[in-house]
């Protein structure tokens, strides 16, 4: 598999998700211009670009949080763009924010069993019974979820009692127990040590090769080297490069936009 | 025990109807709709079952069957109109409609029998079935605290976008928190008048939302437990403090200014924290003290002197909010 | 004609409470519940004192300045320092800051119920009597003509002063972002209680000019203006000078035609249909400037 990856040629799947010439304007600001882009199947895409390159506003479009000026949303070949932002779980895509998003009333395991929820209530799943939906349950995805981000003894912590690191994958297992089809990561591991990285990046890996779509933006070169199959540059809110991680890096132009500073510390 | 009922049989209808009328309030407040509208639908609920009983001869639980369900659909209406308001502006929006209530009382001639109001409603309502069905409701407003119900409901509060993110049609939820709130002060509205037998306008005006409020701020915004506990003190108090006598009503004010500013979730959010705290005692000691349960992340919050886009963070929320109530059409 | 003078009295009235309350509003974000209640009870202040001895006119309104700026500023000192010392973000502080002037209204009213027995009260004990002038068939009392300049002076003074001074440019700046304010070095307590102060003393001066005039208020009275003042500060637009003037005067003179068109005492419902009509047609107001309206 990853001898292709990089070789769009060869790809003659349906994507996950394309984006055909989204342009996203604020009033004069042109935050997002004519972004194509293909999600395939079983690839873990890295968006990277410098601050104000106009990434979280492309997740916010294809999200359906912020509206699209012009361009096209598909999932598996459908046109989605007229939907509400609440329909997109229904679609199977789940997503982590730029910021942590816990609730602070609930604890860990209510906060990952509302993934769980949003997984039941899909149209394209059997619905639970009301006296399942009354029922304080633990679903089989959230234990599992727990357990995959490595959260077990965390259970009846409240999001305050918690390290930074810690709730970032709290998050994540949130996301990863509504069993999604797309996994939409915005810095996921921001302020994570090295050894927390490389284990996120392990279980990303992992859900990879169970064939989970997935797109991360991120700022750490390495993580972004270590953990992605494919990159997109951003730079002024316009596409700028894409290929595998190692030629994006070499693109003199995400060099001079982006990797200026950080890429040569990394060489 | 008997003696203990008929001596007390006014405020034990008392606490019932104030226990509904303020979960007609705290519903809302729970799922982060700012409304006052029970105060009105309480309005509505009273007049429209008196007069079906004094006009129609309806018998009572029929009436009041048919006040919620106006009481509702008004709601409905009421919501599909202003829900799109935040904040302060919602709340201003629900009194106004609550006034608007009592204003139609008191110029509704013979029909609402003008600023002397309804009287000699006698049904066969009894103080039973006005027990029977508090308890009911209170169940259900209990289960919606429960498992799934409570997190989404949490979810919708605290972050709307988030919760459209985990699937959650956050638009159907606030319709349904005016829904609910127009069919509960209906409900109290409609209990409260069969067996008081009177209504008159300056039982639903301003001061009927301070009543609903002190109770919900005094016991507690997040759970019904809140709502019986306000219901209880305000309804009782007067009773026990009777040594203070006359200065009852400023006693009331001073604990109701206390605890709006010192205890905003109540004092059942104070049982809540002190539960938590214990739970985290208990807790360290079963780890031999040890705060954590695996090694100790080092992690830190990473500094964010960087924001990441063109929009300030602030802007792209606010954005990003906007989204989310357009929801909406 | 009479209806034109009757009109320009009551939007004096109506812009005098509502000045005090849109210039906490507006700039320190305070909507202070509590104002309905500060103005009724400096009135009773006044009232009480009265009833000890006799004074003329300008002590009263003295003394309905000092007690309602007091009261102002112990409300904001006492109970709204310390929710937005505790809130964890606007949302709630805003929500709780109504709430808490709600609570904190209780107590005056209560003091005040006690001591009449809910029974009106008025400043009928001062020395200053009302006079009424006749002008062809226009009665005119003088109350009403003090109350009117009152209300249209302090008006323009607090809208030259908003704009000109820099005590008004470092209200206005945090009006509009309190974070930059901060930065400038702008002492945000200090300024908050001079506003507080100003809000609550014209609140007082309110109250004791429409006792004058109306010979008699209830207890309860300070209620049903808050929500008129409310009415006519977003029919303006929050934070809008002219807005709250067109507001008051607007009102008030919708309120006048109900009055002479309606049998019945609809009057009241007109302030509270035109909340909702703002709300849902012009929520910024007619004056409204969209980045300070906050939501």
């Amino acid at each position: 598999m990853a001898a292709s990856i990089g070789d769009r040629s060869v790809v003659s799947t349906t994507p996950v998700l394309e984006a055909r010439e989204v342009s996203v304007h604020f009033g004069g600001v042109r935050a997002v211009e004519g972004v194509t882009l293909r999600l395939e199947p079983g690839l873990i895409h890295g968006i990277i670009g410098p601050n104000g390159s106009g990434k979280s506003t492309l997740i916010g479009a294809i999200t359906r949080l912020t509206p699209l000026t012009r361009g096209q949303l598909l999932f598996d070949g459908e046109p989605y763009q007229g939907i509400r932002p609440s329909a997109m779980a229904g679609l199977g895509v789940a997503r982590t924010f730029q910021t942590v998003r816990l609730l602070p009333d609930l604890n860990v395991r209510d906060n990952i069993q509302l993934g769980a929820d949003a997984e039941a209530s899909a149209k394209t799943r059997p619905r639970p019974g009301w006296y399942q939906r009354l029922r304080p349950s633990v679903s089989p995805a959230v234990a599992d979820a727990i357990r995959r981000t490595g959260l077990e003894g965390w259970e009846d912590y409240y999001p305050s009692e918690l390290s930074y690191g810690t709730q970032r994958r709290v998050e994540i297992a949130r996301a990863i127990s509504m069993n999604p089809r797309l996994l939409l990561l915005d810095e996921p591991t921001a302020g994570m040590n090295q050894s927390e990285r490389a284990e996120i990046s392990r279980l990303l890996r992992d859900l990879r090769d169970e064939g989970l779509c997935q797109l991360l933006v991120e700022h750490d070169v390495q993580m972004m080297l270590d953990t992605c199959d494919y990159v997109f540059a951003m730079n002024f809110g316009e596409l700028i490069a894409e290929g595998t991680p190692a030629d994006v890096v070499q693109n003199p132009l995400v060099q001079e936009a982006y990797l200026g500073r950080k890429g040569r510390q990394h060489a | 025990m008997i003696a203990f009922y008929d001596t007390n049989l006014v405020l034990i209808q008392a606490t019932l109807s104030g226990l509904v009328l303020a979960l007609a309030i705290q519903v809302p407040l729970r799922m982060g709709v700012f409304s006052f509208a029970g105060a009105g639908s309480y309005g509505i609920g009273a007049y429209l079952s008196a007069i079906l009983v004094l006009r129609q001869g309806m018998p009572g639980p029929v009436a009041i069957a048919v006040a919620v369900l106006v009481a509702a659909v008004i709601g409905l209406l009421l919501g599909l109109l202003i829900f799109k308001l935040n904040g302060l502006y919602l709340a201003m929006a629900t009194v106004a409609f609550d006034l608007i209530i009592s204003v139609i009382a008191i110029n509704g001639g013979d029909l609402t029998g003008a600023s002397t109001g309804l009287y000699g409603v006698l049904t066969d309502f009894t103080t039973g079935q006005m027990f029977a069905l508090t308890v009911l409701v209170v169940g259900l407003v209990a289960l919606s605290e429960r498992g799934r119900m409570r997190r989404r409901v949490d979810a919708v509060r605290d972050d709307p976008e988030l919760a459209a993110s985990l699937g959650i049609n956050v638009r159907r939820y606030r319709l349904v928190a005016f829904v609910v709130s127009g069919a509960l002060g209906g409900l109290a509205g409609g209990m409260n008048v069969m067996v008081r037998t009177a209504i008159g306008p300056l039982d639903i005006g301003f001061g009927l939302i301070v009543l609903a409020l002190t109770m919900i701020v005094v016991g507690g915004s997040r759970s019904w437990k809140g709502a019986v506990i306000g219901a209880v003190i305000f309804t009782w108090l007067p009773d026990v403090l009777a040594v203070i006598g006359e200065w009852q009503e400023l006693v009331y004010g001073v604990i109701v200014a206390v605890a709006a500013v010192f205890l905003p979730r109540g004092l059942y959010g104070v049982i809540v924290d002190l539960t938590k705290w214990l739970g985290r005692i208990r807790r360290k000691r079963r780890t031999g003290g040890a705060e954590q349960p695996v090694d100790a992340p080092e992690s830190v919050e990473p500094e964010r002197v960087e924001l990441d886009n063109t929009l300030s963070r602030e802007q792209g929320g606010e954005v990003a909010r906007m989204a989310a109530q357009s929801e909406v059409s | 004609m009479q209806d034109l003078v009757n009109v320009v009295t009551l939007g004096s009235i109506y812009l005098l409470f509502a000045l005090g309350m849109s210039i906490t509003w507006g700039t320190i974000d305070i909507l202070n519940f509590g104002h309905g209640s500060i103005f009724m009870f400096s009135t009773f202040s006044a009232y009480l004192v009265l009833a000890e001895t006799s004074l003329p006119l300008l002590p009263v309104v003295l003394i309905g300045v000092l007690v309602g700026a007091a009261m102002s500023l112990l409300i904001q000192v006492v109970a709204f320092e310390q929710i937005l010392k505790r809130a964890k973000d606007k949302r709630t502080a805003e929500m709780q800051i109504l709430i808490g002037g709600i609570g904190v209204a209780i107590i005056p009213l209560a003091i005040a119920q006690h001591q009449t027995k809910s029974n009106p009260f008025g400043l009928s004990e001062s020395s200053y009597q009302v006079g009424t002038w006749v002008i062809g068939d226009i009665r005119i009392t003088s109350i009403a003509a003090l109350t009117v300049v009152v209300a249209v002076l302090l008006w323009a003074a607090t809208a030259i002063w908003l704009k000109r001074s820099r005590h008004g440019l470092a209200l206005r700046a945090i009006g509009v972002d309190a974070e930059t304010a901060a930065l400038m070095g702008i002492d945000r307590r200090r300024l908050a209680l001079v506003t507080m102060a100003a809000s609550g003393g014209m609140a007082g001066l309110s109250g004791v000019l429409f006792t004058y005039s109306l010979g008699a208020i209830t207890p309860e009275s300070g209620d049903t203006l808050l929500v008129k003042a409310f009415a006519c500060i977003i029919l303006g637009g929050v934070g809008s000078m002219l807005g709250v003037a067109f507001g008051a005067y607007f009102l008030a003179a919708a309120e006048t035609v109900v009055l002479t068109q309606t049998s019945g005492s609809w009057v009241e419902a007109v302030s509270f249909g035109l909340i909702f009509l703002v709300l849902l047609l012009r929520p910024a107001g007619v004056f409204g400037r969209k980045e300070v309206r906050r939501t």
